[in-house]
């Protein structure tokens, strides 16, 4: 297993002897799809009911029906197409099976069956219970079918770092440590100048450099881990990395 | 290797790759795709170990994955798996979790008894059970004299009730199958107290004499959807005993695999509740003898009796 630290990642085993990761989705975000889901059902159920109304006793039954097909097959019919319902489908979401591979009707039908004991004993309150102590944030329905719901890769694309020279370091940084670098640069303009001072001094003794020089280093490599080759002396110093 | 060789050594290899994983489903893909994938395999484990920059490892990540979308594609028809399930799937596991539909069924029938016994005796103890608004309307609803089973009911009603019966009798159904989970408490919870309440009013109604027309009613359904809702209980009491009793195997394995056994007997029990929904609604309540009744009852409890036994014997 990889080390964890940086990323909510999920690790996960394949026959072809590597591992790849996902990123389990956690609460809010699940939430938010819930809750788009149930807006689009509550509609859905009003409007057709609003119809069946004019029926009479006839209508009455329809609706019931109408009812009872929308609330049980809405997340079945959605999942067993693509892995999203709208609600996920916004969020960039997906239910795919725990190695990855995309859920078999057989385990989307688990999953929603079960929905009433995550419900119990009112909001989805066990159902929470459950995703808040394991890491991969599953439900019992999840649980009991063998799904996660992971984000979307193309969702995951890194954001665009502030433009600049960038520099090939002289020093070998692993995997981790670089995405470390990486994020640090990413998220440099949510940061005051004097935090992220603070924060590349950490490094300065190690890059043989003043605090102040640390930090600009730090973004020059980050562009260079990130491919953005803007300077030509990438190639020329590339005999110096790794 | 440098990470700028070791990308252009491969990177031709990659784009073709991405350029297979996007074509669409139908079209077959060429014979070195397997191949292709393990070296991408390959490439990320690489890549990994030597720390190589994270966009490059997440690219071969990303990269893998939708490999092994392509490549371990799951059958598109899977509306042909409900098919394959009703036929074949539902006896077998009839077989299979036979121990617990056999618990499920003697635990339901027995309470059912107690409860009918115990009312028939004392029959004031209906009130303790039921209370009052509930017995007057049961009472109401199977009286000889009154317009329920008559020829007053339009076809109108029919399509209501028949809404009805799908919408409460499968949502109960389902909430067992779920609440089975729960270490098996919900599943039993809702069987005993349906059985305790079946046996109940079957009792009372004896007492007040309005046989004729409570079994007249009941009998025929009564064949699939009692059989159902014990099957979606013990269904449920499997996952639930996977839980409980995971064996050799994680209880994280055991629930998945509980699950996947005890699912054809969930959708078997909910074709079983839309058939008896459409008797109950659309034949239960016609106003014809009791004879004609009885025997179609006799009929679909010897139907269901005989498919239970062959399931639960054979497996067909």
């Amino acid at each position: 297993m990889e080390d964890q630290a940086l990323e909510n990642k999920s690790y996960i085993h394949l026959p072809e002897g590597v591992e790849i990761a996902l990123t389990p989705v956690g609460l809010v975000a699940r939430s938010y799809a819930y809750m788009i889901d149930f807006a689009i059902r509550a509609i859905i159920i009003t409007l057709l009911s609003l119809f069946f109304g004019l029926l009479g006793a006839v209508g009455e039954g329809l609706a019931l029906i109408t009812f009872f097909v929308v609330s049980w097959g809405y997340n079945i019919y959605f999942e067993a197409r693509s892995g999203q319902t709208p609600g996920k489908k916004r969020l960039n979401i997906r239910v795919v099976q725990d190695n990855g591979l995309p859920a078999s009707f057989s385990q989307i039908v688990v999953r929603n069956l079960l929905r009433p004991a995550d419900m119990l004993p009112f909001g989805y309150f066990f159902g929470l219970l459950v995703m808040a102590f394991n890491e991969r944030f599953k439900r019992i329905g999840d649980w009991a079918a063998g799904t996660i719901i992971v984000y979307d890769e193309a969702f995951l694309e890194r954001p665009i770092l502030p433009s600049g020279i960038s520099e090939v370091p002289t020093l070998v940084f692993t995997t981790q440590e670089q995405l470390a670098i990486l994020t640090y640069a990413e998220r440099s303009n949510t940061l005051s100048s004097e935090r992220r001072i603070e924060l590349a001094a950490i490094l300065s003794q190690v890059m043989n450099c003043d605090n102040n020089q640390s930090e600009i280093k730090l973004l020059n490599y980050a562009r260079y881990f990130s491919g953005h080759v803007t300077n030509n002396s990438a190639e020329s110093h590339d005999k110096a990395s790794v | 290797m440098k990470q700028n060789q070791f990308v252009n050594n491969s990177d031709k290899q990659w784009n073709e790759f991405e350029a297979l994983c996007k074509l669409d489903d139908k079209i077959n893909l060429p014979l070195h795709f397997p191949k292709l994938y393990r070296k991408i395999c390959n490439d990320l484990a690489i890549a990994r170990t030597r720390h190589y920059s994270p966009m490059l490892v997440e690219r071969l990540n990303r990269l893998v994955h939708q490999g092994q979308k392509r490549l371990y594609q799951t059958p598109k028809n899977q509306f042909r798996e409900i098919l394959y399930l009703v036929r074949n799937s539902f006896p077998r596991a009839l077989y299979e979790n036979r121990l617990m539909l056999a618990i499920n069924l003697v635990a339901f029938f027995s309470f059912a008894l107690i409860a009918f016994i115990w009312v028939w005796l004392d029959p004031d103890a209906v009130y303790t059970f039921l209370g009052q608004s509930t017995v007057l309307e049961i009472e109401k609803m199977y009286d000889p004299s009154g317009t329920v089973q008559s020829q007053e009911r339009s076809g109108g009603q029919d399509v209501m009730m028949f809404g009805v019966y799908i919408y409460n009798n499968i949502g109960i159904a389902f909430q067992m199958f779920a609440g089975g989970v729960l270490f098996c408490v919900g599943a039993v919870f809702a069987l005993l107290f349906n059985s305790f309440y079946f046996g109940t009013i079957a009792a009372h109604i004896i007492n007040i004499g309005f046989s004729g027309p409570f079994f007249s009613f009941v009998v025929t359904h009564g064949s699939f959807e009692l059989t159902a809702i014990i099957v979606a209980s013990a269904a449920g009491c499997q996952i639930g005993y996977g839980l409980l009793n995971p064996g050799q195997y994680t209880r994280s394995y055991a629930i998945k695999n509980a699950a996947q056994k005890a699912l054809p007997l969930i959708v078997g029990a909910f074709l079983m509740l839309v058939l008896a929904a459409f008797i109950e609604a659309f034949w239960s309540p016609r106003d014809i003898a009791y004879e004609f009744k009885f025997a179609t009852g006799a009929i679909c409890w010897s139907y269901v009796i005989y498919r239970l036994y062959k399931g639960m014997r054979y497996g067909t």
